[in-house]
């Protein structure tokens, strides 16, 4: 796929315009998610009640509060947020008495090697099956790959992990209950995930395969006297996941933070597990900084589905 | 006589769906000469493009060709292994079809998909395969042939694109051209520089070319015969000369009549009242009838069969 190269042939200059036009429009996003961030965290709750014990005098709590900043006026207290943001500052943790984005940046590693574990189990289960479901349309076996997949979708994550704890963990000791660590810790966290994202990108690229095999070029590509297979995983393959690696890179992006539930099970030193934690605790130093975060990285994943998506598809112009 | 390039006889293809079943193509016969160009005419879903699809074994599902014979150089192709059929395709029996805007594929340069037939018929490598794209792209007139190899299809006009894919119809010089409306969707000044260079490229090469189309100023500019389709059969089958002096179809007769004409001053063109049977709902009798103005009571109870008018012309008309 050599002569594959829209980049090369629109020149370096117009990529280059296009990449910091992009990232210049990341920044009202995250104004807008701080303000978000910041009203939120104050709604739903004072922190100084839960950060000293219930017999704590009226006077502590004054002290607390003071010391907090939590008696200034809310714009003034926004302002000060806003001041520290920009110096990377997202306040300290409560619970671990740390600056909050380090303790979360230490996280990431342990998100970003589930997200990318769990994209790849997706991988290896849905093209194969999507493929072939769509190629062999309305036979015994597309039927039961779409009817897998709707399963799939259909178990919920806590069910299926605490099933493949009992299962694999429990009952034939071939992989650790939970933890992270080695090779073998990753792979109930990641298939858990992993099956769920299967069975929807499965059923995705099923319709996208089944629109594009019905394409006038397709039929110009059996009259040349191809071979169905490179008709199928060249010519159509390739117009096929244009749609589908755009759906994907936004799940990866989603699951660095969002695996709550799957992290929760395995004790998976993850941003989720964080963020689960951070919540129950109201330690609203690491939820404000985590959100961020999250943001920070779906708006990331955001721009690389655009970025593969022009790479996929030439016709897409860069503006 | 002459050994035939193709001979299609009885061809009968039919689609399978929930309601019935439709006979697209119902007992088609007609035969090509090397060099010879043979135009297949009629309206939309009379069946012209399902017969040039059957002759490549391309008719999608739930199409499925169910019986008579397609002897391409004496071998009857409804016979050949899937293998066979595919080391015909695009090599010695190659199609052009309508759309030039969609039969490219959006996501691949011409140079990989042009450059596809060399490197799978004639097992070239790349480099040779890239020589002879931008041979053959210079070969259907295209200008700058070593920058066009390079292009995405949607950098081309619709005219350009044509070319190209004429171009990668010959690539491998084929016996048999099919080329299923290929000016259709081209405008009118593009469509006359397509079909010289598809005459000049069938003058030069002794290709046989099947031209399917419902225009008969096309069919007078290109054809040496004519075949003239309805509901599934062929009505007619005569020189262009002798069809257009001598339709003997009231089908014909019907189609030449809707053709503006520069000499005569018209409110109104004719045209043929009523339109296609539904193919589930067959009328007995001569398929034409309802339309026909020559019908009398005998074409409603008898079907017709195709007969020999004079030497090499052929009608299936209860009135010639």
């Amino acid at each position: 796929m050599s002569s594959f190269s829209p980049l090369h042939h629109r020149g370096g200059e117009v990529v280059r315009n296009y990449l910091i036009k992009s990232v210049l429009q990341i920044i009202p996003v995250l104004l807008l998610i701080s303000l978000i961030v910041f009203i939120l965290v104050r709604v739903t709750g004072d922190p100084v009640a839960l950060m000293l014990p219930e017999t704590a005098s009226d006077e502590d709590r004054m002290v607390l509060t003071r010391a907090l900043g939590l008696d200034q006026p809310i714009y003034v207290q926004y302002i000060k947020f806003m001041g520290d943001l920009l110096q990377g500052d997202f306040g300290t943790s409560y619970r671990y008495n740390l600056p909050a984005l380090p303790i979360i940046l230490e996280r990431l590693p342990a998100s970003f090697e589930l997200a990318i574990a769990s994209m790849i189990i997706a991988t290896l289960i849905s093209v194969p099956l999507g493929i072939l479901s769509a190629v062999k349309r309305n036979s015994y076996l597309d039927i039961f790959i779409t009817g897998a997949s709707a399963l799939g979708k259909a178990i919920p994550h806590f069910w299926l992990g605490i099933m493949l704890i009992l299962l694999f963990a429990v009952r034939m000791k071939i992989a650790p209950v939970s933890g992270r660590g080695t090779f073998e810790h990753l792979i109930l966290p990641a298939l858990t995930l992993g099956v769920g994202i299967a069975a929807e990108t499965t059923r995705l690229i099923r319709s996208s395969m089944l629109d594009i095999l019905g394409q006038d070029y397709i039929r110009t590509a059996r009259s040349k006297g191809l071979i169905e297979t490179l008709v199928v995983c060249k010519h159509a393959f390739r117009n096929s996941l244009i749609p589908v690696v755009t759906i994907m890179a936004l799940q990866s992006s989603a699951l660095i933070g969002g695996a709550l539930i799957s992290e929760t099970i395995f004790a998976w030193p993850g941003m989720g597990l964080l963020i689960v934690q951070a919540v129950n605790g109201r330690d609203m130093a690491i939820v404000q900084a985590s959100i961020f975060v999250v943001a920070f990285i779906v708006i990331l994943g955001n721009l690389i589905a655009d970025i593969l998506y022009r790479l996929l598809d030439p016709r897409i112009k860069y503006k | 006589m002459q050994h035939k390039l193709l001979e299609v006889t009885n061809l009968q293809t039919h689609f399978k769906t929930e309601d019935g079943v439709v006979p697209s193509v119902n007992g088609v016969s007609f035969s090509v000469s090397r060099g010879e160009t043979l135009a297949i005419v009629g309206e939309s879903g009379c069946g012209k493009s399902v017969t040039s699809l059957s002759i490549m074994r391309l008719v999608a599902s739930p199409g499925e060709v169910v019986g008579g014979e397609i002897l391409f150089e004496g071998q009857d192709l409804l016979k050949l292994g899937k293998k066979e059929m595919r080391k015909l395709r695009g090599n010695k029996i190659s199609m052009i079809f309508q759309e030039p805007m969609s039969s490219l594929n959006p996501v691949f340069t011409i140079e990989n998909q042009l450059g596809e037939v060399f490197r799978i018929h004639e097992r070239l490598d790349k480099k040779q395969a890239r020589q002879k794209s931008i041979a053959m792209l210079e070969r259907v007139g295209i200008p700058n042939p070593e920058r066009v190899v390079g292009y995405f299809p949607h950098q081309l006009s619709g005219g350009m694109r044509q070319r190209v894919m004429i171009a990668m119809a010959l690539a491998c010089n084929p016996a048999l051209l099919i080329a299923d409306e290929p000016t259709t969707a081209l405008d009118v000044t593009i469509q006359a520089q397509i079909l010289e260079l598809m005459k000049s490229l069938n003058k030069a090469y002794q290709t046989g070319v099947i031209l399917i189309t419902h225009d008969l100023g096309v069919v007078a500019e290109m054809a040496d015969r004519v075949v003239v389709m309805y509901a599934g059969e062929v009505v007619e089958d005569a020189s262009v000369f002798d069809l257009f002096a001598n339709p003997q179809h009231p089908y014909t007769t019907g189609l030449m009549k809707s053709l503006p004409k520069m000499d005569e001053q018209l409110e109104e063109l004719d045209s043929i009242t009523g339109s296609v049977p539904n193919p589930l709902e067959m009328p007995k009798g001569c398929a034409f009838h309802p339309r026909c103005p020559k019908a009398t009571v005998e074409c409603t109870q008898i079907k017709p069969q195709l007969e020999e008018y004079r030497a090499n012309h052929l009608v299936r008309c209860l009135h010639t």
